[in-house]
């Protein structure tokens, strides 16, 4: 499986984030972090909590504007960017507190998902019928390949905020996926999941990396998981980079081993 | 057994995402529309006057709101201001160009109220819940002033209020004295049906969509691609432009011989986000529930209450009735919005659900 993934793999880079410092009023977050997302590649991102992870998120996909640093994706360079920017240039993501939109369905979530892919404006949709059903019917079909992806065809007309919370962390990938980003950052995917959802959403994770090529960063508190997973990984303590590397290198790394493998879970 | 959906099977998206996929709730519809198509039959002018007009008219504006309210989660109440910008704005239109027909400019008032609505809307990036609706408040208080002194909205009229002036659709009068409540129901039931219609394409399909993603998430709505001053900007528009051709035809349709500045006051602002609460937030057919049960069940009281206490001997003064509806609106306002804040069209879902199971409990 891995050497699949690196047979695929290249050494373009999609995503690299230069010196970047962020603070919250005195509080650093993050503190000159520099590191680089290959494209196709599944990139962790660990440390303990209140590491950072989060918020280098946020500063990527335009939540947060860093005092200093750059980031380049797909050979832009900019320092601030706002979210519906980064969502148009194909950067998703979901997040670590389930952020859906709960009176809504499965499916319209994830039709949101579709939202900068349709273009048919007020005039058609008034009507409906016509061009506006037609582009619902053709986004319709991808909504309805990602849920048998997924395999949530049952809860495909029920309100999210009924569902359990590891069906909402599915839906919520599901959506992200319905952008058919390049990037793809997922914080925490399987906070709170038993063994088994663990193991569901690990292969949902490995199967959209193998079969949309999809660049991954993923944000992950359980090792063996981010071992497996991961091509590469980052790792933060108080806003600062102790480690990069393959997982090999990572794990026997002293620093990380004192900072974060040794602290008890 | 005989509301379910079993045999019907769907050929496609195309029937899935109907607006109404059950082939019993398309015939319900169908006769829910002969039956007001054929009322002026059997009903007389009070029924079509004082019932069905009215009915029609809040419920547009009920829909104006929820868009607003309902779907896109922005508190408001300057409902009552964005219907009287549709009401001064038609009375000018057709003082100034007569010849043009009253109906054109019934809708195209509407456009005005949007573009009212658009500009109070624009504090809505920077805020949200309450105070938008204290924003929404001063919206209401200042339009309300403007109707009141800025004259020429009246044309200088000495009475300070709207003077409908006579006007006629296909020979027929359609405003004024002369106007029959047959031929204004007639056209009342026919814009709010297209309206009603053109609503539930809009909440069905993306811009219904972003709508409610901006409501229940607006981070995440933003990271989906979805900008949220637009996205407002719009509901406040079509909600606007619902609430101004409801307050256009209020007065020149259903009053029509005049109206005053103060029935878009405050009060119709509290009268239309009550009938959302209790038909339900989020909903086109709630507003219908909502408008009925606000507007016609308080004069089906007026009938029936002192009906049941004549044979006792009992009599029951008007305004005495009139504070039994206000305690019974309030204790519904208040029993909706703790139990059931999807209000009577959640109701009605259950049941039908409840219905599509009989006899099985499961
Ligand atoms: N919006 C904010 N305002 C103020 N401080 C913040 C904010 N967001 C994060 N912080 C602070 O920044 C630091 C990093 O937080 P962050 O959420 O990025 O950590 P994390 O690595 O994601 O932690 P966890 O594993 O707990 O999710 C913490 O000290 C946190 O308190
Ligand atoms: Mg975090």
């Amino acid at each position: 499986m891995t050497n699949e993934r690196e047979r695929r793999q290249s050494n373009d880079i999609i995503l690299a984030v230069e010196d970047v410092t962020l603070s919250f009023g005195g509080v650093r977050a993050i503190t000159g972090v520099s590191f680089d997302i290959r494209k196709g590649e599944i990139r962790a991102i660990i440390g303990p909590n209140g590491a950072g992870k989060t918020s280098m998120l946020n500063v990527i996909n335009g939540f947060y504007f860093p005092e200093e640093g750059r980031i380049t994706f797909r050979g832009q360079t900019r320092q601030r960017m706002r979210p519906h920017v980064a969502a148009s240039q194909g950067i998703a993501r979901t997040f670590q507190n389930v952020a859906l939109f709960k009176g809504m369905t499965t499916l319209d979530n994830i039709m949101v998902g579709r939202t900068l892919k349709m273009h048919k404006g007020l005039f058609w949709q008034i009507w409906r019928h016509g061009p506006a059903l037609a582009e619902e019917v053709e986004h319709r079909k991808v909504a309805e390949e990602i849920i048998d992806f997924l395999e949530i065809q049952h809860i495909r007309k029920t309100p999210v905020g009924r569902l359990p919370y590891g069906l909402q962390k599915r839906v919520e990938l599901g959506r992200a996926l319905a952008m058919e980003p390049d990037l793809l950052l997922l914080d925490e995917p399987m906070a709170g999941m038993n063994l088994e959802e663990k193991e569901d959403m690990s292969r949902f994770i490995v199967d959209v990396n193998n079969q949309y090529g999809t660049t991954i960063a993923l944000i992950e508190h359980d090792i063996g998981v981010v071992m497996d997973l991961s091509d590469r990984i980052v790792v933060l303590e108080y806003g600062r980079k102790i480690a990069d590397g393959k997982p090999e290198v990572v794990k026997s790394d002293q620093r990380v081993i004192d900072a974060y493998l040794g602290v008890a879970h | 057994m005989l509301y379910r959906e079993a045999g019907q099977y769907k050929t496609g998206y195309t029937a899935d995402m109907a607006v109404f996929p059950i082939a019993q709730d398309r015939a319900g519809i169908a006769i829910i529309l002969a039956a007001v198509v054929l009322l002026p039959i059997v009903a007389n002018d009070f029924m079509l006057q004082a019932v069905m007009i009215p009915f029609l008219v809040f419920a547009l504006a009920a829909i104006g709101l929820n868009l607003l309210t309902g779907y896109t989660g922005l508190l408001s109440l300057g409902t009552g201001g964005f219907m009287g910008v549709g009401a001064y704005a038609c009375y000018k239109l057709t003082t100034f160009f007569p010849e043009v027909n009253i109906v054109i400019w019934i809708l195209v008032s509407g456009l005005f109220a949007a573009g009212v609505g658009v500009i109070f809307g624009l504090p809505s990036l920077r805020i949200k819940g309450f105070y938008l609706m204290v924003a929404t408040l001063a919206s209401q208080f200042f339009l309300q002033w403007c109707f009141n002194r800025v004259q020429w909205l009246y044309n200088y009229n000495a009475s300070g209020a709207i003077e409908v002036p006579e006007r006629y659709l296909f020979g027929w009068a359609l405003t004024g004295a002369r106007a029959t409540p047959t031929v204004r129901y007639y056209v009342v039931l026919t814009i709010v049906v297209a309206l009603t219609w053109i609503a539930s394409n809009l909440v069905h399909g993306r811009i219904g969509r972003s709508w409610m993603a901006v409501r229940d998430m607006d981070i995440a709505a933003e990271l989906m691609g979805i900008r949220l001053l637009p996205t407002k900007l719009l509901a406040f528009a079509v909600s606007s432009f619902y609430c101004g051709v409801a307050g256009a035809l209020m007065v020149f349709l259903w009053y029509a011989t005049g109206a005053e500045y103060n029935v878009f006051d405050i009060n119709q602002s509290f009268y239309i986000l009550s009938m959302i609460i209790i038909g339900g937030l989020g909903s086109v057919l709630g507003a219908f529930f909502g408008a009925a049960l606000i507007y016609i069940l308080p004069i089906a009281l007026g009938f029936a209450v002192p009906a049941l206490l004549a044979p006792f001997g009992l009599h029951i003064g008007a305004d005495t009735l009139e504070h039994v509806r206000l305690i019974i609106i309030g204790a519904l306002i208040i029993f909706f919005l703790i139990v059931e804040p999807h209000g009577l069209a959640r109701l009605w879902q259950i049941g039908k659900h409840k219905l599509r199971m009989w006899p099985f409990p499961y």
